[in-house]
This record gives structure tokens, sequence and C-alpha cells, in this order.
């Protein structure tokens, strides 16, 4: 069953007179508990796709179908409630909230997400319980993306999106982010999706949809996806 | 180019830039507007007291002075001028409730006038000069006839020109009364000559009574008979008594003049100095009260607009950090940048002290004109603007402290090399906060964790806030405690001091029986107002006599006090002479005699420095004293008239003076609570502005995660009401501790207790939590707008 619908989706930015297509009539659809990569250069609208599908912005015109329900018409507070409980961020950058420790922020969520996960547990999982009361300044890149991971999840969001996670790092401690996320993806049940121009990664994915100027290019299903350590990085 | 990108920053930063220009506008517009009103008052009433020659020193004498003793004082060495002088209180005739000060300068070059409209002075004329806000105020124009009382005789004439006097500029019929009341008092000067005809017609007139008391017939009683029996000496002996006063011009210490004085007439003769004289004290007493409100509160506003700069402009050098890298990657010589960001400090410096002179003018202009505030009470020509000199180095160095404080942020920023420039600013790294290490810390929400994390992560942005509020409270209490206080002080003087109808004026020298047989006919209390030496200053000796509770003396805290005749009780002015059980030793003025009294308690006088002590005890000591006023129940209709009488005030009369100075008070407290309002909303505007935009990314990342945008502006608006709680208790004291250093400042003027009603309390918090939700709302109201992708772009 499709998870992710996306119909003839159009999103166009204007800026003075000046309007730019950055997805054009895109249509779609992604079925659950997939490894997804969205692949292609730097502004072929792949981050777009990845922020309709978050939440994080609205479509100029089309419908996104998510779980069953329109999103393409929420208001702001019910995109919010829709974040809160149907998508989990990874980000390059990781994101965390520099005041808070490691455990408070993956406790936060509990506050929003309607089924959270144990925080404890979900910080045990990406293996940094040792560091529960540390502040996000006083861990290495891997660690931080490795919390950001956990925070993900502590969501129990039905998705997992991913803008460039390893982006920041370097390729040993990207291979290590990227077999978590895909152990925790699976044992989770979850359907990820990875906005990446990193072509390697893109040969560990079931399904990898490639974006040119605002227009899908392809959509290519792998039947047999390699495993992060057979990848040449 | 870089010019361009100069106005382009400022206009990307525009808040902050704009908040800042208002915080120097405000600080340097009301450091300057009180400032130059103090200044103002000593230059324009300086020129004023020139122009009409007031005295420095004037003589009294009940006996009043010859001409011959004028001649010897004006040959003392060190006068430069005397003449003998007259000021006495009549009432107006057919006007219920007006009185003039009918003044007499007989040789017209010490306290003269200047002529506004109409006639010049002219020693031989017939007329009178009328003060012009008196005929102003009355419908009074030049050729009106007047017609003045004079103990028992009228005093008929035309006006025939409208004047002005330094003697009279701030113009209240006696000490009690604290604001003119150009209504009911003015003031008249008449010619020496009119004066003699005057005196030779009461001459007359008394003469007339005494051949009607030996029962001549009344057909042989005209005005030729009586001419016949005036001779010239009995003439000049009566002026001589007229002119109980000498005003000189003179640079001599007072006591060198006291002894000049003695050794020129043979007697010690009372001297007061203009500081002792009602318009001279008060009008220094303004310029003084001026000086004190000029150093505190424009001084925190500066300093609060000051350590605003200091903070915003080392966020800005930090949030221009990559493009200082970029100047500096492209070529840029350090010296260039450097310059170009020093001149925001300067653009910011020398616009907000532009603007602020304007408002310092602006302020200065509604205190002091003819128009503004201070136009009842000082009555005088010229209303000049001035500016102490030592405003232009404080301009100057604020402008250059800011410029020197945008050079410090940007220096920082310029130090290594230009890829060190080029990389991101490094946030400070996040420390446990104190709270941390106790149990209770675990319990706390999110919210809560991530408020006091970022307080103290923030120290000066938190502090700046704090200091804002704190600043805005100070300003708050401080004014709106100053009306209390005054409202208090005037409750108390309308209900526990005066419980009287009316206050009968004695004439100087009233005959003690027939005045003290007065008041026990108008079932009245009575007291007697004399000068006395008391340690080389000259003070009041107040014997006072009110069995019949209608006048009477408080203690420090406020309840009045029944009058013992073991011993005498000192204004709280006068506390440092003497403790309680101490013996003080004093001379009344023109006597050698020395009286030696115990102190037995302290009391709260209203306005002149005073020692006070029953009848009984003065009776007691010998002390010689005449009767100055009486207060009784009747109505001022009732009291018959009597050549005792000088003038009869009755109290609502007295109280409705005070209706213009609590005017000014009032115009003064909305001024600091808009001034308060304003320095609130700017500074927790620019504070939190800058709060947001530091955390953007954090609150973008919430609203990410899926955080409601309600949620997050809950979660800086209890940032901000946090901080105004803190505020607000520090405040509360701190503002009560400058309104008590006001009052110990002011207290050479005036004996005020404390008083802070609970409305102040409630007003003054509820503001500031007002202001500060407003302020918290306008920042929340941002949250909404923030781009979720682009915050979450970029490291940090």
């Amino acid at each position: 069953m499709s998870i992710v619908k996306f119909n003839d989706v159009t999103r166009v930015y204007t800026s003075g007179d000046h309007e730019l297509k950055a997805l054009n009539q895109v249509s779609f659809a992604l079925e659950e508990g997939k490894f997804v990569v969205i692949l292609g250069p730097s502004g072929a609208g792949k981050s777009t796709l990845l922020n309709l599908l978050g939440g994080l912005d609205s479509p100029t015109e089309g419908t996104i179908v998510v779980n069953g329900r329109d999103i393409s018409t929420l208001s702001d507070n019910e995109l919010a409630d829709y974040r809160a409980a149907t998508v989990g961020f990874v980000f390059q950058f990781y994101n965390l909230i520099p005041t808070l420790t490691v455990y408070e922020n993956v406790r936060l969520v509990s506050q929003i997400a309607p089924d959270a996960l144990d925080a404890k547990e979900m910080i045990a999982e990406v293996g940094l319980s040792d560091h529960l009361s540390n502040f996000p300044s006083e861990l290495s890149g891997g660690e931080q993306q490795r919390i950001s991971i956990a925070r993900a999840l502590a969501k129990n969001p039905k998705i997992l999106l991913c803008d460039e996670p390893t982006g920041a790092l370097d390729s040993e401690t990207g291979v290590m982010v990227l077999k978590l996320l895909l152990k925790m993806a699976k044992d989770y049940g979850k359907t990820i999706v990875i906005v990446t121009h990193n072509q390697s990664i893109a040969k560990m994915a079931d399904v990898v949809i490639r974006v040119k100027n605002g227009k899908i290019r392809s959509i290519s299903e792998q039947t047999d996806p390699m495993s992060a350590d057979e990848v040449e990085w | 180019m870089l010019i361009r990108k100069l106005l382009r920053t400022a206009w990307s930063y525009k808040a902050q830039f704009i908040s800042m220009i208002i915080m120097i506008t405000l600080g340097m517009g009301i450091f300057l507007g009180f400032n130059m009103e103090w200044r103002t008052i000593e230059v324009d009433t300086g020129k004023f007291f020139d122009d009409t020659c007031y005295a420095d020193y004037r003589l009294y004498s009940e006996k009043g002075f010859a001409k011959d003793d004028l001649d010897r004082i004006a040959a003392i060495d060190g006068v430069d001028a005397a003449t003998r002088y007259l000021s006495v209180n009549l009432d107006l005739k057919g006007e219920k409730n007006k009185s003039l000060a009918l003044d007499v300068s007989e040789d017209f070059n010490v306290s003269t006038f200047i002529v506004t409209d109409g006639a010049e002075y002219d020693a031989n004329s017939d007329g009178f000069w009328l003060s012009d806000k008196f005929a102003a105020a009355n419908d009074y124009e030049i050729g009106d006839a007047l017609t003045l009382e004079f103990q028992g005789t009228e005093i008929n004439g035309r006006i025939i020109g409208l004047i002005k006097s330094g003697e009279h500029m701030i113009c209240v019929a006696d000490n009690n009364q604290m604001m003119p009341d150009y209504i009911s008092f003015g003031y008249v000067y008449i010619s020496p000559k009119k004066l003699a005809s005057i005196v030779k017609e009461k001459i007359k007139s008394d003469y007339a009574k005494e051949l009607r008391k030996a029962n001549v017939p009344e057909g042989f009683i005209d005005d030729s008979l009586t001419e016949l029996l005036i001779t010239d000496d009995m003439l000049s002996e009566a002026t001589d008594m007229v002119f109980a006063q000498i005003n000189l011009l003179s640079d001599l210490p007072k006591e060198a003049l006291e002894d000049s004085v003695k050794e020129a007439l043979g007697r010690t003769i009372m001297i007061t100095s203009k500081d002792d004289h009602v318009v001279y004290k008060e009008a220094m007493g303004e310029a003084d009260e001026g000086k004190t409100m000029g150093s505190v509160l424009p001084v925190l506003f500066l300093a609060i607009a000051i350590l605003t700069m200091v903070t915003t402009m080392h966020r800005i050098a930090t949030k221009e950090k990559l493009q200082i890298g970029t100047l500096k990657a492209l070529g840029f010589k350090n010296r260039r940048i450097l310059i170009h960001y020093t001149s925001y400090g300067l653009f910011i410096g020398i616009s907000g002290t532009a603007i602020g002179i304007a408002l310092g003018y602006a302020i200065c202009k509604l205190l002091m004109s003819e128009d503004g505030m201070m136009g009842t009470y000082f009555d005088m020509p010229d209303w000049s603007a001035a500016i102490p000199s030592f405003c232009y180095p404080v301009m100057i160095g604020t402008v250059l402290l800011l410029t020197l404080i945008s050079f410090l942020s940007v220096r920082q920023q310029l130090k290594g090399t230009a890829a060190d420039a080029l990389r991101p600013y490094a946030p400070k790294k996040m420390r446990r906060v104190f709270l941390e290490r106790f149990g209770i810390w675990n319990r706390l929400q999110f919210g809560t964790k991530w408020n006091i994390r970022d307080l103290s992560r923030h120290k000066s942005r938190s502090a700046m806030t704090l200091v804002g509020i704190i600043g805005c409270m100070v300003l708050m209490v401080g004014g709106l405690g100053m009306r209390d206080t005054m409202a208090g002080f005037l409750d108390l003087l309308d209900n526990d001091i005066s419980a009287y109808t009316t206050k009968v004026n004695l004439i100087d020298n009233a005959d003690i029986k027939k005045a003290k047989a007065l008041s026990s006919e108008l079932n009245g209390d009575w007291e007697s107002l004399s000068g006395i030496s008391l340690d080389a200053d000259t003070v009041s000796l107040d014997v006072v006599h009110n069995p019949n509770g209608l006048m009477n003396i408080i203690d420090e805290n406020n309840h009045p006090i029944r009058l013992s005749d073991d011993g005498v009780y000192l204004c709280l002015r006068l506390k440092d002479k003497a403790n309680i059980g101490d013996t003080i030793e004093f001379s009344p003025y023109g006597s050698s005699d020395t009286y030696r009294v115990k102190v037995i308690g302290y009391n709260r006088a209203i306005m002149t420095e005073s020692v006070t002590m029953t009848d009984t005890l003065a009776d007691k000591l010998g002390i010689d004293y005449t009767l100055t006023s009486i207060y009784t129940d009747k109505t001022a209709d009732e009291i018959e008239s009597s050549d005792q009488i000088s003038g009869k005030q009755d109290k609502k009369q007295l109280m409705d003076t005070f209706d213009s100075f609590v005017q000014i008070m009032d115009s003064m407290v909305i001024i600091l609570v808009i001034a308060a309002v304003i320095l609130g909303i700017v500074v927790l505007y620019n504070l939190g502005l800058m709060s947001y935009v530091e955390r953007s990314r954090e609150l973008a990342t919430l609203k990410v995660l899926g955080f409601r945008n309600r949620d997050i502006g809950k979660l800086l608006i209890s940032q901000n009401i946090w901080l105004t709680v803190i505020g607000v208790l520090a405040g509360l004291p701190a503002g009560v501790g400058v309104l008590k250093w006001l009052l110990t400042a002011l207290a050479s003027e005036y004996e005020m207790k404390l008083m802070l009603g609970p409305l102040t309390y409630c007003v003054s918090v509820l503001l500031t939590f007002g202001v500060s939700l407003l302020v918290g709302l306008m920042v929340a109201r941002k949250n909404k707008k923030i781009d979720m992708v682009e915050a979450l772009k970029g490291a940090e």
C-alpha cells in the first residue's frame, strides 16, 4: 500500500517578478517500509520535495497524500501536528537544541508526539547512554547525528526524512551513521526517505528517485540493494 | 560603496538601529532637558534679578529707618546701593479675597521693576504700577482705578503701568503659600511721593479720630484744621516708621555687613541675605531640585542606553563576522573595515544625540516657558533655554563612547586571519547552571530548563533586560510615589495640621494685648513667628498657643503633638543641631539677649526651618514676641475688621494655590511614566528581538519537530515574564530607594514623609508587566514567520 502519494505537485517560488518552478507536475507513490533515496544535483528540486513531504511547505498546485491524509491543504497548526505525529527529521547539521542535554533533546519530542517512545531506550539504541547529560556541544559530529536519529525515531513517526544526513561527516562516520539509520528503520519498521546528491548512498536504496530541473527523471526499484559495507565510498 | 553598505546594513538591522537611536535620544533628551531646566532657571532669574536690582540684603527694623540711617548704611564700604523700602500686604477694596503687596522703593536704585506696558517709573507720580499677571488674571487695564485698605485709611489711584518685579518673581503672600495665585494675590508699586501723601492722610485721619474722642464738634474737624496741626517733623517721623526695611546691593559677606551695620547705626539690626528671601530661596531651591532630578533619572536613561548599545553592537558585530571575513578576503585592509563598522556607532551616536538635543529643548521648553509648567511659578519677562557647560563634554563623550564601543566590538572580530574571520561565530559552550545541582531541576519542564539555560548562556542580554525592567519600575515608582507623597503631604496639611477655617494675618508689631483679645474673641489659636539666630543660622521661632487644635504641630510620623511647656521642638531639618535632651542657645534678631532651652522633641515643619515652643514657655523665659497670625473657625466674613488685622485668608483658598503645584507634579509624573513605558518597550523589544534572532535556529527546529506557534510563543513570553518578575521584585525596592534619596535631597525645601499608595504599587507592577507582555507578544508574533527551511540550512 502506498504511504505517500504525490499527484501533479507543482511548487512555484516567486520573488518580485521572478518565478521559479522548483517542482513541476511531479507525481509518484512510495510503499510503506521502503528505503527511498531522492537523488539529484543542487537546485534540482529534491529539497523542495522533502520539505513538501515533511509538511514544512505546501504545494502551489496538486495534492500530497500521506498515510491516507491530504496534507496539501492543512493549516499551520494541523501541519505542526502532522510533523509531530507522522514524520521524523534528520538534518545535515543535526539541529539539536544547544541548551538542552542529550537526554532532554530526545525527551523533548514526548511533549508533542502522541506515541513517543522511551527517550533513554532510544539513546541506548544509538549507543550513547553514557552521554545522557552531555550538551550537544560536548559531542562529536557523528555522535550528534546519532542523537538526532534517536530524536527523530523517538517520535515513533511513520516516515523518517533525512536531508543529506552524512553531508557534514567524514566517510567513516558517515557509513556508521547510515548503517545505524538503516538498522533502526528496519527494526522499527519505518519508511525512510533520504535526500542526497551522493550516488553511493543510492546503491543501498530500495527505490531511487532521480530529480532534475524540478521534474522526476526516473524512478527505479532495486531488488537487491547493497549493504553499507559493500558500497564503495 | 561601503557607505551604501552601511546604509543597507543599518536598514537590515533597522529594529536594533532605531531602538538604539531612540534609547540615545531618550537618554540624551531627558538628560539635557532636566539639566537645561535648572540652568535656565539660574540664567533667566539671574538676568531678571540684575535687571530689577534685586536686593542682596534686607535690613529690618520694627521702629523703621530714618533718612539718616540710610545715609550711614549707604556709606558703608562695600555697599553699592541702598534704599529705604516698604512692602506690606493690603486688601483690595471692593474685592473679596484679593490682596496686593504694596511696595515702595524710595530711591528706586534697589528692588526696582521693569515696565511691560504703560508709564515708566516716576518718583512724583500719583499712580499705581500693577503686576501685569495680576492685571491679566483680574481683567485690570491701564487707567482703571484701584482702592487699597491701609490700616483703616484708603489708598486711591489709577493704574498707570503694568510691571514685573524681581522682588515678587515668585508671587506668594507668605511662606505658607507654595504656588502663586494671580487671581487672589499680586503686587503694586507706588512712588515715595504718593507714600508721603498717604502717610499724611493717615496722620490727619488719626488726628480727626482723636479730636472726635475729645468731643470736638464735628463741624470744626476738617482738612484745613488737621493740616495745620501736622509739622514736617511729624511727617518725616511717621514716614520713617513706615520704612521698616532697607534693601541694599552688596557683595559683602553677611557677618562683615552685620558688623559694619552695627558700627554705623550703633544697634543690632536683623539682616537677612537674599538666600533667606522667599523669592531667591525658592528659585534656587527649584534649580537645586532640577539639579537633583537632573542627576538621577537622566543618568539612569543614558546609562541604560549605553549599556544597550554595548550588547547590541557586540551582537551585530558577531552577526556580521562572515561579512567582515568576506571584506577581509576581498583584500580590504583592517583599517578600512574598522572605520566602516566603527562608523555605525558614530552614526547612531550622532543621530541619537542630534534628536536628543531637540528633545532636550522640547522638554526644557515644556518645563520652562511662559506657557510651560514653570510659567505660573516664575513671573519673569525672559524665557530662554540654557545648556549647562558640562553637558557639551557629556554629549561629545557619549558619541565618542558609542563609536568606541563599535570599534572595540569589530576589532575583536578582526583578530586573526581572513580565514578565521570567515569561519562562522562559534557560540559559547553550554555549561550546567547552578540550579542543576538540585533535585528540583529534573522536575522542571523543558521550556523552563531551556529558558533558564538560555538566560545563563546569554548573561549580558539577560542582565540588560533586567536593567531595563528595573529602570522602568524605578521611574514609575519614583514618579507615582512623588505624587503620592505630595498628595499625602497636602492631605496632612489640609486635615491634620490645619483644622481652621480662616487664618487672620496680623499687622507687623501688632499690639499683643489687643491681638490676644482678638484671638479669644474669635475662639482662635495663634502663633508668633519671628527670626532668631541659632548657631549663626537664621531660623524661625514659632511660639504657639493652640488649645483649640485649629493649628497643629506634627511629629515625624505625622501625628499631632500635644506641646509640652518643658522645652522646645526642633523641625526635622534642624535635627542635626541637637539631640533630644540637649540644650540649645538662641538669640532673637535685633536683640542681644540669649536664651538657653532644652530640646524635648522634633516636629515636621512645612516650609520654614523653625524652633517651636508654647507661649507658656516663651512667657516663662521672658521672650518678647508679638502675634503674627490667628487661626479661627469663623469665616472671613464673620470677622470684623480691626486695625490689628492686615489680611484674612481662608484655608480653602490657601489649599487651592496648591492645585497648580499638583498639576505640575502630575505633568512630571506623566512624563516619567511615558518615559518609563518607552524605555521598557524599547529595551525589551530590542533585546527580545536579539534573543529571537539568536534562537531562530532553535525555534525553527522546534517548529520542524512539530511544536505549534503558540507553544513556541509561550516559550518566548515566559522568558520575558520571568525576567519581569525578577525585575519587578528588584525594581520596587530600588524605586522606593531612589524616591527616599530624592526626598532627602529635596529635604532642604520641604519636609515630606515618603508615602506610597497601594495604587502606585499596582499601577507600576501592572504597567511593567503589561509592557513586558506586550513586547513578548510582539516578538512572539514573529515566530509565525520563521522560515523553517532557511533556518535549518547552514551549520551553527
